[in-house]
């Protein structure tokens, strides 16, 4: 089957995403847009990713999860994983490679944990744009090692890209590259090349997605999966709290001043540190134990296998590429 | 040094906000913004080739009254914006950052 895939997506927890980005107005939007493959990758954090696998299974989508990694040299790379709990676990150590500086809302953007309901869970406040302390290379083995999908971001774009930072692609263990439009062999090397939609906002989801061959087995027995999931998840199930904390309901304004509601409640102030009690408090949620790793991984080792034969088609933008 | 007196200095245009009497105590030259986040001074103006928006968010965080693009890279809008509301100047200069760095270092030995 064709599968109409966006592996690129930010939600409220990137600084520089929109407050109305939940992982389920995210799931929602892809959806309406007919896409069947949708990746939450969110600056250097895993956070929301256990939103993200409620806000998918009950919009029929098959999420995979990960994270936007930012290196040394300030190229991006997509890294991802088949269930919430592997990317959580890869997301927490990130965090000793995360540069303490504190997260000025007013001039970054907020941080925003969610549930799937959209209830906020935590203000994260560390600045999560920041470069992380370990190199590009460094970080596409670690990803690889921890069996995720490595794929350098928007590689022709003129900043953050390796194209701005380092003018070609290194050699590495990736799955794929992404670019916004064709690129030269010098920066996509015998790669599949994908196309993503790097959505912030909600009017960016889908924009620029690509469709891939995959065979039905995986993709079904996942999808079949994700219906029980879901119903183990019910509305409600993950938060305590307010549903007037909607973090859609903002409409751009900012929840600096506003005290983190539901499961924040419990929790000591977020300061980073592997002792967090925020990735306890997540790591034992229902959404991310009972999620079905087994046919998950089924899942992206098909999807990885048709990245390598090159089952893809990207929806690229014509422009040229100058620096 | 005051700003107006880097205008003088760096032949090209100015974009962004800040007034031309704002004091600037010094640069910092780099390419790296996680460099110019650890290392650049409060006060500082920065030269470097990264024309974009995050830029400007690193000047505000670190507290540059000045960014100085070398290589006539382009200026994005939303990165003119956002150091107009920031009130950071902005200078687009011809020059490279070799140039420059060189230039502002004699200024200032003065």
């Amino acid at each position: 089957m064709i599968v109409r895939a966006d592996l690129h997506n930010h939600s409220c927890l990137s600084p520089c995403a929109s407050l109305e980005m939940s992982p389920s107005r995210l799931a929602a939007e892809a959806r309406a847009a007919g896409v069947g493959v949708l990746a939450l990758t969110d600056h250097n954090a895993a956070f929301n990713c256990p939103a993200f696998a409620v806000a998918c299974a009950r919009e029929g989508i098959i999420p995979l999860f990960g994270m936007e990694l930012n290196p040394r040299e300030e190229a991006h790379l997509l890294a991802l994983f088949a269930a919430p709990r592997l990317a959580l676990e890869f997301a927490r150590r990130l965090e000793p490679l995360l540069p303490p500086v504190p997260l000025r809302p007013d001039v970054l953007g907020d941080e925003v944990v969610v549930d799937a309901d959209e209830n906020v869970l935590e203000l994260y406040d560390l600045w999560l744009g920041a470069a992380l302390d370990a190199g590009f290379d460094e970080l596409a083995r670690m990803a690889s090692d921890a069996g995720g999908l490595v794929i350098p971001a928007h590689v022709d774009r003129p900043a953050m890209s390796v194209y701005s930072q380092l003018g070609f692609l290194p050699e590495g263990p990736y799955d794929a590259v992404e670019s916004i439009g064709p690129v030269p062999r010098a920066l996509c090397g015998e790669h599949a090349i994908i196309s993503g939609s790097d959505a912030h906002y909600p009017e960016h989801v889908a924009r620029r997605p690509f469709e891939i061959e995959l065979p039905d087995e995986p993709a079904q027995a996942l999808r079949k999966e994700q219906v029980r999931f879901a119903s183990d998840c019910p509305i409600g199930s993950f938060a305590v709290g307010d549903n007037d904390d909607r973090a859609h309901r903002t409409d751009g304004e900012l929840m600096v001043s506003m005290p983190a509601k539901g499961l924040a409640r419990t929790f000591a102030p977020v300061s980073a540190g592997a002792e967090s009690p925020l990735w306890e408090a997540l790591l034992v949620l229902p959404c991310v134990t009972k999620y079905p790793e087994g046919s998950a991984r089924d899942f992206m080792e098909s999807f990885r296998a048709a990245l390598h034969e090159k089952k893809v088609k990207p929806t690229h933008v014509s422009r040229p590429l100058v620096l | 040094m005051l700003l107006k007196e880097i205008g003088a200095i760096i032949p090209g245009e100015r974009a962004g906000g800040a007034a031309v009497e704002t004091e600037v105590s010094g640069v910092y030259t780099s390419d790296l913004l996680s460099d110019v986040m650890a290392h650049a001074q409060e006060g500082q103006a920065l030269v470097t080739i990264q024309a974009h928006k995050n830029t400007v968010a690193v000047a505000t965080l670190v507290g540059l009254p000045a960014i100085i693009i070398c290589n006539d890279r382009e200026l994005p809008e939303d990165m003119i914006e956002s150091a107009a509301q920031e009130g950071i100047a902005i200078f687009r200069t011809a020059l490279d950052q070799y140039e420059v760095s060189g230039r502002l270092w004699e200024a200032f030995k003065q």
